[in-house]
Parts: structure tokens; C-alpha cells; sequence
């Protein structure tokens, strides 16, 4: 599971049948340099890592920071078919990060 | 399974049910001399490690579904040891690069 701050949502018009009503997050993930209270603060306003869409039913909204998981485990709280690789598992409260360089 | 420190921790109250009640470690995965590579990751930790120690984490969400006693959910990662000792190699690898 990695961690990335929401910068948007994504709507879809045309989509596979058992995407129907999904919430999209566009969200920036946090690599070593991004972190909120980091010591290396990242310059630029985004991370440098790729953006990633991730399907969300947790109601996360703009500027929340999600714990999100990539890969074949995304899809395992499905009972039915679900193309998806990327989840939102947890809505993070608080961060406590104490990096060495 | 990667090598990495832990550098930190997330609490949540807002998560899929089956993260209740487990930690959250945020794991810097390093290399062999310890610098960092790569982005860090949260996983669950059944073992309690503290905060800079080195740890095994597991990206295979099978054995950590297993861990968690829940079939659905979208765990990934898990520390699945705490590094007691790093041994250098015997002679030197050979550098392939």
C-alpha cells in the first residue's frame, strides 16, 4: 500500500458494465521527497511519481491523503469480476514520519 | 520480499474492516548499505517494530490476507520479520553492471 494526497476525481462516460456508479481519485503519490511534514520537501506541487487513477469507496475527497493498494490485491474485495488495480484501503488521520537520510 | 527500515507510521479511522485494530508501519525500502531506494510503502506488522529498524516486508497479499483472517480484503504488503543481523557476503558479489 503506498500513500498519495487526492489532487481530483475522474468521471467516466462510457465504461465496462460492473464499473457502474464507481468513484474515481486521481491521486499523487507520496515518494520519498513528497511527504507533508518531510524534511526534504519535494519543490514542485505534485510528486514526481506518475499520478494514479484509484477506485475509491471510502469517500475520499480533494486534498485527503488515502493509503492506496496496486496490483492483483486491488480487485480481492470483489465478489464478481473487477478490472481494477488500484483501491483505496485506508483514509489517513495523521502521519508520523521520522525518515533517516 | 524486500529488505527495508521503518520510518514512520500511519493511524486511520476511515479504512477497509479488515485493517482494524492492526499497525500501519510506513517501510523506506534500502538497499544493502541502507540508502534509501525506491518509494516507501505502508504495510500491517503482526511483530511490532520500532521506529529505524530494518525489516523483511512482504508484497505478496495472499500470506497477508491469511494474516489478516479476511478473504476480501486489499492488503498487500506485511513486515514478516525484524532484522536481527545483515552479514556481509563471504567474498564480494561480482558487480554485474
Amino acid at each position: 500500500m503506498r500513500l498519495g494526497k487526492v489532487i481530483g476525481r475522474v468521471t467516466l462516460g462510457k465504461t465496462a458494465p460492473e464499473f457502474d456508479g464507481a468513484r474515481w481519485l486521481v491521486v499523487t503519490p507520496y515518494n520519498r521527497g513528497y511527504f507533508p511534514d518531510s524534511p526534504y520537501p519535494d519543490d514542485g506541487r505534485l510528486s514526481s511519481d506518475p499520478s494514479v487513477v484509484v477506485y475509491d469507496n471510502l469517500g475520499a475527497g480533494v486534498g485527503d491523503t488515502v493509503g492506496f493498494i496496486e496490483g492483483r490485491e486491488a480487485a480481492s474485495p470483489f465478489s464478481e469480476r473487477m478490472a481494477i488495480d488500484a483501491i483505496s484501503g485506508v483514509l489517513v488521520d495523521k502521519i508520523n514520519y521520522h525518515p533517516l537520510p | 520480499m524486500q529488505l527495508a527500515r521503518v520510518e514512520g507510521n500511519i493511524t486511520s479511522t476511515v479504512k477497509h474492516p479488515s485493517f482494524n485494530g492492526w499497525r500501519l508501519l510506513i517501510c523506506q525500502p534500502v538497499d544493502s548499505e541502507g540508502t534509501a531506494s525506491g518509494s516507501p510503502v505502508v504495510a500491517i506488522d503482526p511483530y511490532g517494530a520500532g521506529l529505524h529498524e530494518s525489516v523483511i516486508v512482504s508484497t505478496d497479499g495472499k500470506a497477508a490476507r491469511r494474516a489478516i483472517n479476511d478473504n476480501k480484503s486489499p492488503v498487500r504488503h506485511m513486515v514478516v520479520g525484524i532484522v536481527d543481523r545483515k552479514e556481509a557476503p563471504a567474498k564480494p558479489l561480482r558487480k554485474t553492471a
